[in-house]
């Protein structure tokens, strides 16, 4: 994987990232008041990712897959240039565009014109670049004079219309996608599938968590996290079939429900965007 | 370099684009919309002036009673909207933020701007006021205008900086404590009576507040802006002897506000992105 390296989107080398975790969540200063009070305010070292290492190349479309708590989020924040990891780095040769759930960083009182130029300045694009690709994610979206309309009259297929057709519109080198994608009706899914497999023939680069197989559509490549390290990276079909073995076989694997591998077979692109954050 | 000043005109874009965001969520469908910002601080004014002006109305230091009201709670406003919208800001965008790459302070700074926005407005509305009481009718005139009304200038950053200050410390500390909300809710309250808006602090004529009142840094922002309605200029040394606005004080409150709140946001930083 060392070769043409002027290629590489995407540097990951070393990854570690350790967090000072209280045994439970503490998000309220009355409950640190009274763990603090009650003495059972224990700090646990948590590694969370241990020396994570790969590369992505141009045009490369990569899954990342691992069960639920394995490090897949983290990862992702410190990939985006959110997160600091503890020691190592992550390093961007361009411009990533996450694809938000359902929704997400859109303001239901504006219209959804204002939440295009809203949502694409908070993604980093000026004024100019976002004037020049208004019309092309209009079309896309397909919204018509709804564009005109506040957020909040729109039905989740179209605020998920919008939302794609911001994130693959915008020129970025990287696309960042949460669990596969349910957008719209079956018209509008199929356009998207088509999109993204132009955008994919032009060269942008995907980066795709998820639990489902229906990211074999995309993805040659797929590197399995599991307990903060890469324990497989390589052929997406290779990888998913000892990933789909491991977690059928380990039921009393710990820190995961003995229900937990009926989460992953069958998550077809009708599966729920935020399917990251379900329990099983 | 150019690269750097792109970036920061596409930042001051993006600080532009949530500021009037804010300002339409503000008053979002309202009736008379963006209006009610000069109408609010009237009413409650009239309000205000009809239930205390008994109480305290004699004890304003030469200044009508209304538009010490009115400039008291304008600028005290700027400090309140602030701080409590930004209390949530960033928990709020947290769907955002977990997958952008965005400076985080851009959003409690939107929100300083906005208030500031919302006092441009109420500062129409005293403006109003003191047009109308300044008019030799109902035996007044009760206000005389002074050319020193524009040296607010001098008093809008400080209170901004200040504002901004506080208003980092609190998105940060609120992903980590969401009860704060609460707690902060009486802070405010507290800090809105410790504050002389409606009353003054001769016509309390306790030695202790004259004495403790010069430690709250609203109180020199708030009596600073009327020492100038009045036609005064505020003195630029802080004294302890005397209760007097300084501007010495408001600039000091407004520096260190902003260098520890920026600082925790910085410190943070890593602990809000993998917090949210």
């Amino acid at each position: 994987m060392e070769d043409n390296r002027q290629d590489v989107v995407l540097e990951v080398r070393d990854v570690t990232m350790k967090f000072n975790k209280y045994e439970t969540g503490v998000n309220s200063l009355k409950e640190l008041v009274v763990r603090a009070f009650k003495k059972n305010l224990k700090k646990r070292k948590f590694e969370c990712l241990k020396g994570v290492s790969f590369d992505v190349h141009r045009g490369e479309a990569v899954a990342l897959i691992g069960r639920n708590g394995a490090g897949k989020s983290t990862l992702l924040k410190i990939v985006s240039g959110i997160l600091k990891p503890t020691s190592g780095y992550a390093k961007r040769y361009g411009r990533i565009t996450p694809l938000l759930r359902l929704g997400a960083g859109f303001d239901g009182n504006a219209t959804g014109l204002e939440n295009i130029y809203l949502n694409a300045a908070i993604l980093g694009y000026t004024k100019k670049e976002i004037d020049a690709k208004i019309p092309e994610i209009v079309e896309f979206s397909e919204l018509g004079d709804f564009i005109y309309s506040p957020i909040k009259t729109y039905s989740s297929g179209m605020l998920a219309r919008l939302g794609f057709s911001i994130a693959v519109s915008m020129d970025s080198e990287i696309l960042l996608i949460d669990e596969i994608l349910a957008v719209g009706d079956i018209a509008f899914n199929k356009k998207c599938h088509a999109k993204l497999a132009e955008l994919q023939q032009k060269g942008l680069t995907f980066l795709i968590v998820s639990h489902g197989e229906a990211v074999k559509r995309y993805c040659k490549r797929a590197i399995w996290i599991d307990g903060g390290l890469v324990r497989e990276d390589g052929d997406i079909t290779t990888v998913f079939k000892h990933y789909t073995e491991a977690m059928t076989k380990k039921t009393a694997a710990p820190a995961t429900a003995p229900a937990a591998p009926a989460a992953q077979p069958q998550a077809k692109p009708a599966a729920p965007a935020a399917a990251d954050a379900n329990k099983k | 370099m150019s690269k750097k000043t792109a970036r920061l005109s596409q930042r001051m874009y993006l600080l532009r684009l949530l500021v009037k965001r804010n300002i339409k969520n503000q008053y979002y469908r309202s009736f008379i919309g963006v209006l009610w910002t000069v109408l609010n601080p009237l009413l409650n004014m009239i309000v205000m002036a009809f239930v205390f002006s008994a109480l305290f109305g004699r004890h304003t230091d030469g200044l009508d009673y209304p538009i010490y009201i009115l400039s008291g709670n304008i600028i005290f406003g700027i400090m309140r909207s602030s701080t409590s919208s930004s209390l949530g800001c960033l928990v709020g965008q947290s769907d955002m933020l977990q997958k952008t790459k965005v400076p985080i302070e851009i959003f409690p700074t939107a929100n300083v701007f906005s208030a500031l926005v919302t006092f441009g407005f109420s500062f129409i509305a005293l403006l109003l006021v003191a047009g109308f009481r300044a008019l030799p009718i109902f035996g007044g005139p009760y206000f005389y205008f002074s050319w020193k009304i524009v040296l607010i200038i001098i008093i809008l950053p400080a209170v901004t900086v200040f504002s901004l200050g506080i208003s980092y410390f609190l998105s940060a500390l609120y992903v980590f404590f969401r009860d704060i909300k609460h707690i902060y809710g009486v802070i405010l309250t507290l800090w809105t009576y410790l504050t002389p808006l409606f009353y003054s602090v001769e016509a309390l004529k306790s030695e202790l507040v004259s004495k403790a009142m010069v430690f709250n840094p609203m109180y020199h922002y708030v009596e600073g802006f009327r020492e100038l309605l009045r036609g005064d200029i505020p003195q630029i040394m802080l004294s302890f002897s005397t209760t007097q606005p300084s501007i010495l004080a408001m600039y000091g409150f407004a520096a260190v506000s902003l260098v520890l709140g920026w600082l925790f946001l910085k410190a943070m930083k890593n602990k809000i992105a993998a917090n949210l």
